[in-house]
């Protein structure tokens, strides 16, 4: 289980997250909603370490990440793929997705590059193999971003907006890959503003205002009147994002 | 006067001893002040606030002092207080410090170029901070780094000729004896401008080939 206990993060006197507690189960997708600046970044970064906590507590299957000797154990239990892809440009597609298996995990190479291209494959980049982040399309940087973090093979994905930079063909490419690994079981905590995507895959959403969770629902619930609809700041982020 | 070369044919092998040697100079000096310009780069960079204290006063120290004063102060000052040590170590170690200072600002250069996204990339895939630095960053900032250090190198070929005032024969050394021995300065020093310029022509050209090897994901690809 993926817990996050009343965590609070600020930088100098912003407070970005206020109190968050949040439990994704494995098997779960979680999606996180809210308006720009509104904390959902802060906490992917808070789940993967980057981020040092103010106040509170997550832990990934019971390795704390404020603990710097239980951040590497919950490190390997979680992947992220990033809005801006981070691959290593000197490295080729298939380097990118075997270094950490090879340094962190001691895969024996032959064994990660084997999975490698099986994952590359999966994704429909089995020509990409040898190729370098420079040259190739934004949907496939992401998709060899995805590949990465699935090479660890992690027991929960975190994504954030992993398709705002790219356009909608590249969108479409990216989010086939995420549904297929949705209907898997893949467990994700997903941040985006593809609501009608977030909608089909997600099993719970919830809501950061201001870096509080304001609501945490079902996703059929989220999306009833009577339930996240009902909440004014919901109703209005939603008309706003189906307008946009 | 005429220009006539065919009177140095004899001292083709002193020029060519002499040309060697600036080439073994600039090779183990160039080696030198890459491996000085990485730690002091890394202490730039570090966390220690002695350290790099220390890294920004060599940097400065060495930029801003004119070279053969370093030289006559390592081969003729250091013999004073008992610290004995050969023309050719003297000369190697000289270059080494001062372009090293240079090659620490260049890699510095490259190190803070690097976006920080692709260290957080590296950072939450579990990467130990010893090979995200020498997996990820070294490699990254030597690639932005080449050219400029080409630089470097050229800068310790060309200065590499005042060590022919500590004794030392490289090649502007030997031209200096084939001159006295021949009193043809003109036609000596003729060679000697070619031969310079030849020798730093190759390494420019040999630089941007790794320039080139080193960013070969940037060139168009070759279907
Ligand atoms: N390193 C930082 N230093 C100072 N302020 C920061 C830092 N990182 C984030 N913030 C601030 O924290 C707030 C929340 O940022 P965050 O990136 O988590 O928002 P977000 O919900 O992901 O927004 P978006 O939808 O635009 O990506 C913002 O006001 C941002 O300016
Ligand atoms: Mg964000």
């Amino acid at each position: 289980m993926l817990i996050v206990e009343n965590v609070v993060k600020a930088f100098g006197s912003l407070v970005v997250l206020d109190g968050v507690s949040l439990t994704v189960k494995p098997g779960e997708v979680v999606t996180i909603l809210g308006s720009s600046g509104s904390g959902k970044s802060t906490l992917i970064r808070c789940i993967n370490g980057i981020e040092k906590l103010d106040a509170g507590r997550i832990t990934v299957d019971d390795f704390d990440v404020t603990k710097p000797r239980e951040l590497a154990e919950a490190r390997k239990r979680s992947g992220t793929v990033f809005q801006l892809f981070n691959l290593y440009p000197h490295m080729t597609a298939l380097s990118n997705i075997t270094l950490a298996p090879i340094e962190v995990l001691k895969r024996p190479r032959a064994e990660a590059e084997a999975e490698a291209r099986a994952l590359l494959a999966s994704v429909g980049l089995e020509d990409k193999v040898d190729v370098y982040p420079a040259q190739l399309s934004g949907g496939q940087r992401q998709r060899v971003g995805i590949c990465r973090a699935l090479a660890m093979k992690p027991r929960y994905l975190l994504l954030d907006e992993v398709t705002s930079a790219l356009d909608p063909e590249m969108t479409s490419e990216v989010l086939d890959i995420l549904a297929k690994l949705a209907r898997d079981g893949t467990t994700m905590v997903f941040v985006t503003h593809e609501i009608e995507f977030a909608r089909r895959i997600s099993d719970r959403i919830v809501f950061l205002e201001k870096g509080k969770l304001i609501t945490n629902l079902p996703t059929a619930e989220f999306f009833s009147a009577a339930g996240g609809l009902a909440l004014p700041r919901v109703a209005q982020f939603l008309s706003k994002m189906q307008k946009a | 006067m005429r220009l006539d070369l065919s009177l140095l044919i004899p001292y083709i092998g002193l020029l060519a001893e002499g040309a060697v040697m600036t080439l073994e100079i600039a090779v183990l000096s160039l080696a030198g002040s890459v491996v000085l310009g990485m730690v002091v780069a890394i202490a730039r960079a570090g966390k220690s606030a002695t350290m790099r204290r220390i890294a920004f006063f060599y940097a400065d120290v060495f930029r801003n002092v004119p070279f053969i004063v370093q030289l006559f102060f390592f081969y003729y000052g250091l013999p004073e207080i008992g610290i004995y040590i050969d023309a050719f170590t003297t000369g190697v170690v000289a270059l080494s410090i001062a372009g090293g200072a240079y090659a620490s600002d260049v890699i510095r250069a490259g190190i803070l170029a690097i976006d920080d996204g692709i260290l957080e990339a590296a950072e939450v895939s579990g990467l130990s901070r010893r090979k995200i630095f020498t997996l990820i960053v070294l490699p990254i900032a030597l690639r932005t780094s080449v050219r400029p250090l080409g630089s470097v190198l050229i800068n310790i070929i060309l200065t590499s000729s005042v060590l022919s005032t500590i004794t030392l024969n490289e090649l502007t050394g030997q031209a200096r004896i084939v001159s006295s021995d021949t009193f043809r300065p003109f036609e000596v020093y003729v060679v000697l401008l070619a031969v310079y310029g030849v020798l730093t022509y190759l390494v420019s050209t040999g630089v941007s080939m790794l320039h080139r090897r080193l960013n070969r994901d940037l060139q168009p690809e070759v279907n």
